[in-house]
Order: C-alpha cells, then sequence, then structure tokens
C-alpha cells in the first residue's frame, strides 16, 4: 500500500497518450515534422559556419519548446479535462502527478530525441560538434521543464482547446522574443540586457554558449574553451531556472481537473 | 476509532457540509448530511436534481473537500487514505468522458493498466455485453454502450464498495434492467453499494436502505416500507362538494384540480364510510382510486416542500 509515485502507471499511462498523439495527424504532424524545419537552415548561408549553425539550432529550440511540449501539453490536458476525462480518470488510482507527467512525457521525449538528433543531422551539413555536450542537454531539459510547467500554468486559464490558440499567446510571444533579438545585431546594450531575462533568450544564448563556443551576442567565431562555457552559462542557467521555477509555482497553484461550470 | 458497532459501516458521514463560492455568492448545498451504509448492504441516496447527490458524493470519492463534517470511507479519510481507499472502490460519475479515438478494448485496457487487482478485459467486455463492440471507437458508440464502459472500469478492479451516480439516467429499459441484475449481483457477491437516482422504482427495487436527500439535508431515512410509514393513504375522485368531514380515519379533504383528494391513515375504513355515503346520497365517484402510500407520494411531497410528516431528523441519533 503505497503512497508514493507509480512509475509503471505513468509510464503505462504515457504510452496511451503517445499511441493518441498519433492518431492526431495535426498535432503528430506540429511535434516532430515542424521542429526539424529550421535544420533545413543549415543548408543556406556558408556551409560549417558557427552562426549559420547557432541561428539554425537556436530556432529549432525553440519551435520545439513551443510545440512538441508547450503547446501540445498544453492542448492535451484542455481537451482531457473537457472531456471529462481527467475526472474519470482522477476516481481510480492513478495520482494526479501521475496524470501531469504522462501527458508531458510523449512531448517532452519527443523534444530530447530531437534535440539529440539535431548533432548528427547538423554535423551532416558541416556543422561541428558541441563545444560542451553536458551544458547543451541541460539546456535541452530546462527547456522540456519550464515550458511543461508554462503549458499547464496556462491550462488553468484556458477555457477550452479552442480557447488555448489564444491564451498560448502570451508565452509564444515571451518565448520568441529572444531568439529574434539575436537575428538583430544593431540594438542598444540596455534593450539586450533586458531582453537576456527573457526564457526564450536565456535558451538561445545556452545554445549559442554551450554547443557553438560563441562569446557573446555578436560573436560569430567559436572561442570559448570546454570549461569557459561553464563560466558564460552561470547568468543563463540562472535565469532559466527562475523561470522553470516561477512555472512550476505558477502551475502548481493554479491546477485545475475539471471544466468551468 | 470506536468499531464497536453491530454492523460495520463502510461508509460513515458526520455532519457533512460543502460550501460552493464564497462571500455573498456562496451556496451551500450540502447542509449537515449524515450517512451510514452498511457493509454488504445496497443504499440509494434519493433527491431531485439538485438536492446535493453528487456534491456529497464527491467528498466521498475524494474528488472535492469537505467545508466541515467527518467523512470515513471504508474507515479512513477519503483525502488523506486515498492510496489506501482506491484500490478498493470503484465509482462511477454522473458524467465522465474517454478519449474518442480509443477503441473500447484500448479504454478498458488502459484502465486496468492503472489497477492493482484488475480482471481481465475480455471478462469486463462479456460482462458489459460490449464483445461486439470491442474493436469500436469510442466516439462511435452510444450513450448507453459509452455508459457499459464507464461501469466496466467502475467494476474492474473488484472493488469492495462500489459508488454509483445515477448509473442508470439516460439508458433505454432494457438496459436499466441489466445494470440492476448487475448492481444486485455485487452485493450478493459482498460488495456494499451506495448509489444515487432520482427514479423511485430503482430505488424501491435494488435498495435495502433509502436516503432522501432534500435541500442539502437527509429528510427520511430507512426500508422503503418504513419511510411509507406514517404517511397518508389517498383516495381520489372526481370534485365532489358535501363529503363528510368526519369521515372515519380521514386526516383531511382538498379539492383542487376538479379532484377531491382524501387523506388518511385508515384506508379501508375511509373508503367504506365514503361508499357507504355516496350509495345512501346516490353519488356517483367518477375516476375513483384508493392508493396505500407509496415512496412516490413521500418522496413528490419532500420534493414539493409540502411533507406532511416532520423529517426525522433524529432518527440518525437513535439508530
Amino acid at each position: 500500500m503505497t503512497d508514493r509515485i507509480s512509475l509503471r502507471r505513468t509510464l503505462g499511462l504515457a504510452r496511451w497518450n503517445a499511441v493518441l498523439l498519433t492518431r492526431n495527424r495535426l498535432a503528430a504532424v506540429y511535434a516532430v515534422v515542424l521542429p526539424l524545419l529550421p535544420l533545413l537552415l543549415l543548408l543556406a548561408g556558408d556551409r560549417g559556419a558557427e552562426a549559420t549553425g547557432a541561428g539554425a539550432v537556436v530556432t529549432m529550440f525553440l519551435v520545439t519548446a513551443l510545440f512538441p511540449v508547450y503547446y501540445n501539453v498544453l492542448a492535451q490536458f484542455v481537451n482531457r479535462r473537457d472531456e471529462l476525462v481527467l475526472k474519470r480518470m482522477r476516481t481510480g488510482e492513478v495520482r494526479d502527478a501521475e496524470l501531469v507527467a504522462s501527458i508531458a512525457l510523449p512531448g517532452v521525449l519527443c523534444a530530447l530525441v530531437l534535440t539529440a538528433l539535431a548533432v548528427p543531422i547538423a554535423a551532416a551539413l558541416g556543422q561541428s560538434l558541441p563545444v560542451n555536450p553536458l551544458l547543451y542537454a541541460v539546456t535541452a531539459v530546462l527547456a522540456v521543464v519550464m515550458f511543461t510547467a508554462f503549458a499547464y500554468w496556462t491550462a488553468a486559464w484556458t477555457r477550452s482547446a479552442e480557447a488555448a490558440q489564444l491564451t498560448s499567446m502570451p508565452i509564444i510571444v515571451l518565448a520568441s522574443l529572444g531568439p529574434l533579438a539575436s537575428s538583430m545585431p544593431e540594438m542598444s546594450e540596455r534593450l539586450r540586457d533586458a531582453l537576456s531575462l527573457t526564457p526564450g533568450a536565456a535558451m538561445a544564448d545556452l545554445v549559442r554558449i554551450g554547443w557553438f563556443g560563441l562569446d557573446g551576442p555578436g560573436a560569430d567565431q567559436a572561442t570559448l574553451s570546454f570549461a569557459e562555457t561553464w563560466g558564460q552559462a552561470g547568468q543563463p542557467l540562472a535565469v532559466m531556472a527562475v523561470w522553470a521555477w516561477i512555472a512550476i509555482t505558477l502551475a502548481r497553484r493554479s491546477m485545475r481537473w475539471e471544466p468551468r461550470g | 476509532m470506536s468499531t464497536n458497532a453491530g454492523s460495520t459501516s463502510a461508509v460513515r458521514v458526520r455532519g457533512l457540509r460543502r460550501t460552493y463560492g464564497q462571500g455573498a455568492s456562496a451556496f451551500e448545498a450540502v447542509r449537515g448530511v449524515d450517512l451510514d451504509v452498511r457493509a454488504g448492504s445496497i443504499t440509494a441516496l434519493l433527491g431531485t436534481n439538485g438536492a446535493g447527490k453528487t456534491s456529497t458524493l464527491e467528498v466521498l470519492e475524494g474528488l472535492a473537500p469537505a467545508t466541515a463534517g467527518e467523512v470515513r470511507v471504508l474507515g479512513l479519510d477519503p483525502v488523506e487514505g486515498r492510496a489506501a481507499i482506491r484500490p478498493r472502490v470503484g465509482v462511477l460519475l454522473q458524467r465522465s468522458g474517454f478519449s474518442g479515438d480509443l477503441t473500447v478494448r484500448e479504454t478498458l485496457r488502459l484502465w486496468s493498466e492503472t489497477l492493482t487487482r484488475p480482471r481481465p478485459v475480455d471478462e469486463m467486455l462479456a460482462l458489459l455485453d460490449l464483445e461486439h463492440r470491442a474493436g469500436v471507437h469510442m466516439t462511435a458508440l452510444s450513450g448507453g454502450e459509452t455508459r457499459r464502459v464507464d461501469l466496466a472500469c467502475t467494476l474492474m478492479g473488484s472493488p469492495e464498495l462500489v459508488i454509483l451516480d445515477e448509473p442508470t439516467t439516460g439508458l433505454d429499459p432494457e438496459s436499466r434492467r441489466a445494470v440492476w441484475r448487475l448492481v444486485s449481483g455485487l452485493r450478493d457477491e459482498g460488495a456494499t453499494v451506495l448509489l444515487t437516482t432520482h427514479y423511485l422504482e430503482e430505488a424501491e427495487t435494488l435498495a435495502d436502505r433509502l436516503e432522501i436527500l432534500h435541500a442539502g439535508q437527509i429528510v427520511r431515512s430507512g426500508t422503503p416500507a418504513e419511510i411509507a410509514q406514517g404517511h397518508p393513504s389517498t383516495i381520489e375522485f372526481a370534485r365532489v362538494d358535501g363529503v363528510p368531514e368526519q369521515l372515519a380515519g380521514a386526516r383531511r379533504i382538498l379539492h383542487d384540480h376538479g379532484r377531491t383528494t382524501v387523506e388518511t391513515d385508515a384506508l379501508q375504513r375511509s373508503l367504506t364510510d365514503l361508499l357507504d355515503w355516496a350509495a345512501r346520497h346516490d353519488v356517483a365517484l367518477d375516476g375513483l382510486e384508493a392508493r396505500s402510500p407509496s415512496l412516490e407520494s413521500v418522496f413528490l411531497s419532500i420534493a414539493d416542500g409540502g411533507d406532511p410528516v416532520e423529517p426525522v431528523a433524529a432518527e440518525g441519533a437513535v439508530r
């Protein structure tokens, strides 16, 4: 008679959620195909140039965080809640945490596989391997946790799966600000500093540092060594960790399991 | 905690209150409910829509916290004892849902994977007469079929306690009787059943004990016969003026909607007296009907707020 969370149940439910995801063609395309498209950018520009690589991988990270993770988890959860599937599940032995984890897992796993796949794909297209693979992996995990939590928080004030198209906008914009700005070299220092505190910018910085060893926003040559990347990663890691903590706190506080009467 | 009561209670509720909202807009749906469900029995919670049936059950199911009061399900608090209670309880919600893109068999397999001691999926398909629909997607099922899948999930874990919120609402008469047989079977196998219904026939057929809930309170409890006891029999006929007020055994005589109704504690004596009077005065009693007190009449008079018998609020304490 354990009070703990059951891994067996969680993985079992996650598998069914994956099955459901594959049965929804559009959702599956959004989750798998769309995030890979930015890698096509590697074919443009100078083959093998760090700046080209960073642009493509940062965009891929953003799309991966937003579609398989954020939007997918949001839509799946809201949909199941609307259809009273969650209410039904909660009468049984399943724990709330298991439901939360199992709905997120297919998208999360998909995102992690995609970010890993990006390495050989980029290498095949002339890019160098990540300078600090561990930092790259940590970035992927942090991004996935943060956007999953954002999804559950957004779900709390989203009335229906249709409404999610609108309620998801603030987070999508917040996440996109940083990566968009990084493609604009002319920008005041103060604005750039402010933007670097957004979750998307921190994620983009970490990709640029961890994989490409780029030192600062204007850099287009790998200059950082493995050891130096850790020093540079301090601030963006802290920014992402704080956002993840905020997102988790908000989500935990506002969790709603039944549609509004 | 004392367990000295002669018969053990599967569910024990004292002074349960449940309030929705806060401040001026607060609504108290459950207003001090006491309830005992004896282990191995079928208890029906009866009430009109909005009486507080579902609000009460949701607390027992551990889905909602009580605003006040004490609740014990299988001896445990439904929220704190959740992990221990759930494998022993089967719940059927009044309204619930399933993912439409899964088939019936897949839905049951998914559910069985969440259980500690699941009965085989094929056994459940057979029990609920769903074998021929096993490969069909949930979206393609009729309302009655979906309800049967729902029930299959409820019963799959071989629960000791089964809580059914309006199990037969929306079912056709044949399916309804099938569910009745299933529910009676559960008791025969030793399970405890607590169900809500607004069908009197269902309550009368199935339940060992009835609890009538009205406006958030239990206003009457007992066997169907006990509940009808003390309630007047009625004699009705097309309106006739001049019926003697001092008719033997009659409580009162009402004239309403072109009908005359005699309420009596002694149906046979009153009827004899009435017929005798009619014969002597050559009065025709058109549409004459005489009825012993039925659950229906008790229920309707409670629902109308015109219950002539005082609510037996003290009964829980005496019992």
